[in-house]
């Protein structure tokens, strides 16, 4: 087609995309959604599938595209011009059932011609525990209201009966309330302006851009494959669940210009929250699929198709009905994502032409904590700690990887301010530094992860609740590439009674500055539901990235670096990156380095494999 | 000529090698870390404190028999099987 | 003011080139422009103004003896930050928080300020190196909780140590404090500032509560930060440039352009360098609203092309809206400051073709001034957006820039055929019509997304084009958005310094408190009572008459829950009674229902006020600009000629007028297709369009 013309309507159609995020974030106003950027916005074909993916949460891209498909096969000829459809079941097509859709059709006179659909992450959704991640949740019964696709809309006019029975389900309705009123409003741009480019430009020839859009990507992807070595690359989740352990196996298959992800010989369906159905298990690979090998490619369905997925039914990455599921995001979901992550930083590193976009895991853990109960305020504070989407970058083939930078595949997340949270919940922080040693060592470092500690402050019942569905406190999850480490896991602690809170004769009693130096009994915890009241502390840590290539080869001069930003301590300089570096951290020795290094490396090799 | 297989490892003469010190490791095509110098060291303390977990994580650190070089890594239980990556013709 | 002095000079200091406009009662604008010349700024003022002084008859020296006020504004500052030429800084801040500023909130810091191509590939990307390292912050045991209670006491030997040792040690030249909940309770900042005075008085300091007393902890460290780290060069600016006019013979106030947009005098902006970023392009959108108030336009949407970027601000009802998240380079910082949107498309953005699809691109690379375009014959290889101009008919290759430079058509040609038309299988002039039209329609998006951004739109606002390369596409963007209509102002070339003669003294105060809606209308008016004093005697010691001066309250209210805040200006008299708090709070709930949309406002969660401003002007009294006489419609004594160019209506060449601007007389009118030629720009008029010269000389293009 007309290159102009294409170029011009794809722009266009990325505004649209562009356009409708912004109104979302403005009409919801919620914290996890403007700064968690927790939230979806893609437009699709009229068959359902991808035309334009945005820059949200990746997960959802390919979900939301089975959420149109499913709706036209339940409503079939029965969709009219300016319905919206509700749909949030994980059997049918969602990823958890507090990741609500609204799919739209758009209608282009009397035709249905494209979908818009969206998520954001509601308030509630009335399951066991606010906010939706149930840990304990035995089944998908307990996990809240989920339905497999229900008109909200009729016509360009909300069906009340439907929204206020929805209401009446959640807590906080007003905030839901919210949550949908923003996700109607941002389909309503997205008909609006789609609308108006068809218009302008004629459905022919709009038509034919997105076809020609979605047949680009498939050939842009198809080549790109073709330029990567066929071979298979394995990768390993281990999921820890109050010490029971289950399994991401993935074997990654690439031959000529098509690519296959198996999950075969993964744990059977855990009888936790943390299995995910294939929906969710597609949308968790291609989570790191697009901006890995496709970011200079629209995502959309000709991206799709190079690709096939097997994950075996009844596992923990395609669970049947009714296992529960509400933790999948930062579970299964989130497991299968670094899976995909590792074997494709395997493939592009074996690439002359790619190895420069090879990156080990990025932020393989998210803890997820959910504080409830009354604040300071007197008012109701149910809240993620945003902390959770402030992973750390793996280690990439060029440079070390960004310390606290986020992750793959919500790119464009941020952590809230300690002062905000302090108004927010009755909190107060002890601490929120970068953790020393929490970067996979390699010849580039992995990002450094956080540690915060925090104490209930002038709470008007004492303190708070939260529920922690923290995986990842038994294994390092953000595994290392080309013999990087793994950066480290993750650690809850909740401290009780942190002694020195209440010490008068201690002048800085109650601002520790180290998990060594809060007095109270110390409980390892990662899952379930736990009070943090009083002197409490909840300690906690959270994995850094993985590290890329051998650490004996990393540069003396970075790990004095490090030593001295506290990213690494003196006896890891010198245990693991084989560096002697000053007791006041002046300098390394040179001499010392090298001796060392040649030590270490030998000890690598057992004396009869060296003979 | 060499293929590249991964920044430590290349493929030369029909033989895997270490890139640093050429060393070989088996024929392209099939598995390498069998022939490789495993050490097999707990995950906990692993590269400091924060190396907090479960006691029988352990770390596989796959070397160079000829040189020492690290050649890969990775997370994993005892009693399971190496991760092996092949390299297809 | 002195009876004889009775000029008002603006320099404003631009990347490229500094402008001077010169203003006197009755007599017509003068217009100066030189080169700057960093990193010593200050000569290239000399220059700009002494060039505008030649085109009056003066020289430098008698024109200055005949000023009385000059006003300025600078990029100063924003060099500094951009090649990393600031002083060696250091940061004190509370324990257990050293890392704030490092991490900047997560990944906020890593794609902020990123384009679409590198927010989809987050594997190459990376934050902008910290101002200050992990090895020069220090952490200091004190606290302060969200009420402002003081619940750790300030440990003051351990910030003097912290201080000796940053001093000392690791050799800083200034240093930055920054305390959690400073903004609540100053008093732990300014004990370190004390003992810094004492033990390191050879150190610029600031302190958080003074540059940016607002909650937010990230923001307000940054903002301390970046004020440390170019404080000394903005004081040492300001303090050389005032010693400079003074030795050529100005004896008159220094008054210095701020972001959001109000000049401060020369003394008071030296110790505010974060007030200085980005103070330019606010005087452009300064000078668009006074031209629009001028000409009975409140609603203008003013877009700046240059060689290299595209800026765009929005003037709403006569009001300039703030950036709620200032960027400079790719540092985030908080002070009041006009919101100018700016992307990388200009003149000089390079035309290419995406490898395998040949899909063609404007930008976002841009071959700048230098090599420049290729037409430019300066060494430029890549055909960029000036040489399609050039291609389509819009430039005349003979009277480019006034005849100071000839284009070299032939050589545009032969690089966009080559590298775009036939690898697009394309003849040159469809393939050059073609990229003309994706350039404007990305713009067309681009504003489409900004008005939609503030509930606006686009029908309701007429467009100023300024910049070199502005007034050649907006007949084209400007119809595909359906704007009003279209003015080109007689003083497009030198906007900004335009913008730095229409602007007033502005003292900007806020106090951070929460406060529940409803509040007493008197506990409000008791918050307000120390500003409005101190506003006072401020704008008074500064020679203005209590007629001159004009107090506008606003506060920032909020749905509880909710993150979006809305600064609300009070409408009603102040100090406020009851009605007119609750008429500020209606007056909230309306904004923000414009801003946000329909059934956005959550009403039962309750409305809170965050911050108090006061914004305080001091009118200043500026020569009026004569209207000239209207001649007649016929514009035939300025018409060249005529030629091919591209007309987007006809989809290819056809034949319109060309016109030289400087014979174009008040009320002329020209119908398109036409072109006018201006020293600094060509001005495109497209079929169904005419343009009317009016009495300022400006151009406006109307529809048809």
């Amino acid at each position: 087609m007309d290159p102009i013309t294409f170029s011009i309507i794809r722009h266009r159609l990325f505004r649209i995309v562009d356009e409708a995020v912004i109104t979302l974030k403005h009409v919801s106003g919620s914290a996890i959604t403007n700064e968690g950027h927790d939230l979806m916005v893609s437009l699709y074909r009229a068959d359902g599938s991808l035309l334009m993916g945005g820059v949200g949460f990746l997960h959802h891209l390919t979900s939301a595209a089975e959420a149109c498909k499913a709706t036209i096969r339940r409503f079939g000829d029965d969709i009219a011009e300016g319905d919206v459809f509700l749909l949030n079941d994980p059997y049918t097509a969602a990823l958890h059932t507090s990741d609500i859709y609204l799919v739209a059709p758009i209608h282009y006179r009397g035709e249905l011609v494209a979908w818009s659909a969206c998520f954001v992450h509601v308030y509630d959704i009335g399951a066991t525990n606010p906010g939706g991640f149930c840990p304990d949740a035995p089944d998908i019964f307990t996990e809240g209201f989920s339905s497999p696709g229900i008109r909200l809309v009729s016509g360009g006019r909300v069906n009340q009966d439907v929204m206020d029975t929805l209401l009446n389900m959640v807590r906080s309705p007003e905030m839901v309330a919210l949550d949908m009123s923003s996700m109607i409003a941002c389909n309503n741009v997205a008909r609006e302006r789609m609308l108006a480019l068809i218009e302008k430009y004629g459905h022919e020839t709009v038509d034919e851009a997105c076809r020609t859009l979605i047949e680009q990507s498939e050939t842009l992807l198809r080549e790109r494959l073709r330029e990567l070595p066929d071979g298979s690359w394995r990768s390993r989740q281990y999921i820890d669940v109050n010490g029971e352990v289950f399994k991401v196996n993935l074997t990654m298959t690439k031959r000529d210009d098509g690519l296959v992800f198996d999950f075969s010989g993964s744990s059977p369906q855990a009888p936790h929250a943390i299995n995910c159905t294939k929906w969710a298990s597609l949308g968790g690979l291609f989570a790191p699929l697009f901006p890995l090998l496709c970011y200079d490619i629209t995502w959309n369905e000709g991206v799709v198709r190079p690709i096939e997925m097997i994950a075996p039914e009844g596992s923990i990455v395609n669970c049947t009905r009714p296992a529960p599921v509400s933790v999948a995001t930062v579970g299964a979901i989130q497991s299968v994502n670094n899976a995909a992550c590792a074997a494709i930083g395997k493939m592009l590193d074996a690439s002359e032409k790619y190895a420069g976009e090879a990156t080990a895991v990025w932020h393989a853990n998210h803890f997820a904590v959910f504080m409830f109960g009354r604040n300071q305020h007197g008012g109701e504070a149910i809240g993620i700690l945003t902390e959770t989407f402030a992973g750390s970058g793996g280690a990439r083939n060029f440079a070390d990887g960004i310390d606290v930078g986020g992750e793959i595949p919500n790119p464009i997340s941020r952590m809230a301010n300690v002062e905000t949270l302090e108004t927010i919940f009755p909190l107060r922080y002890l601490f929120r530094r970068r953790m020393t040693d929490s970067g996979g060592p390699g010849r580039y470092r992995g990002g450094a992860g956080m540690e915060i500690g925090l104490t209930p402050h002038d709470a008007p019942d004492g303190g708070l609740h939260y529920v922690v569905s923290g995986k990842g406190a038994d294994f390092p999850m953000s595994e290392g590439l080309a013999g990087g480490y793994p950066g480290a896991p993750n650690s809850y602690i909740w401290v009780k009674n942190n002694e020195a809170g209440t010490d008068p004769r201690n002048a800085d009693a109650g601002f520790g500055q180290s998990v060594d130096d809060l007095p109270g009994e110390q409980e390892r915890i990662s899952w379930g539901v736990f009070p943090l009241m009083g002197d409490d502390v909840l300690y906690l840590r959270w994995n850094g990235g993985g590290g890329y290539g051998d650490p004996l080869d990393r540069e003396p001069g970075s790990v004095l670096e490090d030593c001295r930003a506290g990213v690494v301590s003196r006896e890891t300089a010198a245990r693991v990156y084989g560096v002697a570096i000053d007791e006041d951290l002046a300098a390394f020795d040179a001499a010392a380095t090298e001796a060392r290094r040649r030590a270490l490396a030998a000890a690598r090799v057992p004396a009869e494999a060296a003979e | 000529m060499s293929r590249r297989v991964s920044s430590t490892l290349e493929i030369d003469g029909g033989e895997i090698r270490c890139r640093k010190c050429g060393h070989a490791l088996g024929p392209k095509g099939a598995p390498w870390k069998h022939a490789a110098a495993m050490t097999e060291i707990p995950m906990r303390g692993a590269a400091g404190i924060p190396y907090s977990g479960g006691e029988r994580v352990v770390l596989r650190r796959f070397a160079c028999p000829g040189c020492g070089a690290l050649l890969d890594s990775e997370t994993a239980l005892p009693e399971d099987p190496f991760l092996d990556d092949v390299l297809f013709d | 003011m002195n009876g004889e002095k009775t000029y008002v000079i603006a320099t404003d200091v631009g990347g490229t080139c500094t402008d001077t406009v010169v203003f006197a009662a009755g007599e017509p604008v003068h217009i100066g422009k030189a080169l700057s010349t960093p990193p010593d700024f200050a000569n290239g003022v000399l220059d700009s103004i002494r060039s505008a002084a030649d085109s009056m008859g003066f020289g430098l020296e008698d024109l200055l003896k005949r000023t009385g006020l000059f006003t300025h504004g600078s990029t100063v500052v924003d060099n500094a930050l951009l090649t990393r030429d600031g002083a060696r800084t250091g940061l004190i801040t509370t324990e257990g928080f050293e890392d704030t500023l490092l991490v900047t909130r997560g990944a906020y810091g890593r794609w902020a300020g990123l384009a679409e191509e590198g927010l989809k590939h987050p594997v190459k990307t990376d934050r902008a190196p910290s101002l200050v390292p992990a090895e020069r912050i220090r952490g200091i045991p004190e606290r302060v909780d969200y009420k402002g209670a003081v619940i750790r006491e300030l440990d003051e030997e351990a910030a003097e140590a912290a201080i000796r040792h940053l001093v000392e040690a690791m050799g800083v030249e200034a240093i930055a404090i920054c305390f959690l909940w400073s903004c609540y309770n100053p008093d732990h900042e300014r004990r370190v500032r004390d003992i810094a005075a004492a033990v390191a008085p050879g150190a610029y300091v600031t302190i958080s509560s003074d540059i940016a007393p607002v909650p937010g902890e990230y923001e307000r460290t940054s903002t301390t930060v970046i004020n440390a780290y170019a404080g000394r060069i903005a004081y040492d600016y300001i303090t050389d440039l005032e010693a400079l006019l003074a030795e050529k013979g100005y004896g008159g106030p220094l008054l210095v352009m701020q972001g959001y947009g109000g000049l401060l005098p020369a003394e008071e902006s030296s110790r505010r360098a974060v007030g200085m970023i980005e103070c330019g392009p606010a005087a452009g959108v300064i000078g668009a609203r006074f031209l629009g108030g001028a000409m009975g336009d409140p609603d203008v949407i003013a877009a700046d092309m240059g060689g290299t970027t595209f800026k765009v601000g929005v003037i709403q009802g006569g009001e300039l809206e703030f950036a709620r998240e200032p960027l400079v380079d790719r540092y985030h910082y908080v002070a009041p400051k006009i919101e100018v949107v700016s992307i990388g498309a200009g003149g000089g953005s390079i035309v290419s073709l995406e490898p395998r699809t040949n899909v063609p691109r404007v930008g976002p690379k841009s071959a700048g001034a230098r090599p420049g375009p290729v037409c430019y014959g300066l060494g430029g290889v890549e055909p960029t957006l000036t040489d399609v101009m050039t291609l389509i008919g819009y430039m005349d290759p003979e009277i480019f820039l006034g005849g100071a430079m000839r284009l070299d058509v032939d050589a545009a040609r032969a690089a966009f055929e080559a590298k775009i038309a036939r690898p697009m299988g394309m003849a040159v002039n469809e393939a050059a019509f073609g990229i003309f039209r994706v350039a404007a329609a990305q713009i067309a998006d681009l504003i489409h997304e900004i008005t939609v951004e503030r509930g606006l739109d686009p029908r309701d606002f007429v467009l100023h084009a300024f910049g070199g390369s502005c007034p050649l596409l907006a007949g084209v963007f400007g119809r595909e958005l359906s704007v009003k209509r279209i003015v080109v102002p007689y003083t497009a070339a030198v906007n900004c310094a335009f913008g730095l003669v229409s602007a007033d003294v502005v003292h900007e105060f806020a106090h951070t408190t929460m406060r529940p809606v409803p509040t007493p209308a008197e506990e409000i008016n008791a918050l307000y009572a120390p500003m409005v004093e101190r506003a006072r005697d401020q704008l008074g010691a500064e020679g203005f008459a209590e007629d001159d001066i004009a107090l506008q309250w606003s506060a920032d209210l909020r749905y509880r829950r909710q993150v979006h805040e809305v600064t609300t200006p009070v409408r009603a008299a102040t100090p406020l009674d009851e009605a007119g708090l609750e008429a500020l709070v209606s007056d909230f709930e309306a904004l923000y229902e414009r801003k946000y949309g329909k059934g956005s406002a959550y009403r039962g969660a309750g409305i809170e006020m965050t911050m108090f401003r006061l914004s305080a002007r001091g009118r200043m009294t500026r020569p009026e600009i004569p209207a000239e006489p209207l001649a007649g419609e016929d514009a035939r004594a300025a018409r060249r000629g005529r030629r091919d160019v591209f007309v987007e209506a006809e989809g290819g060449l056809a034949p319109a007028d060309i016109y030289d601007f400087a014979a174009l007389a008040p009320g002329n009118l020209v119908a398109g297709p036409a072109v006018i030629h201006t020293p600094i720009t060509t001005i495109v008029v497209q079929a169904a369009q005419t343009a009317r010269m009016d009495p300022w000389r400006n151009i406006v293009i109307a529809f048809d």
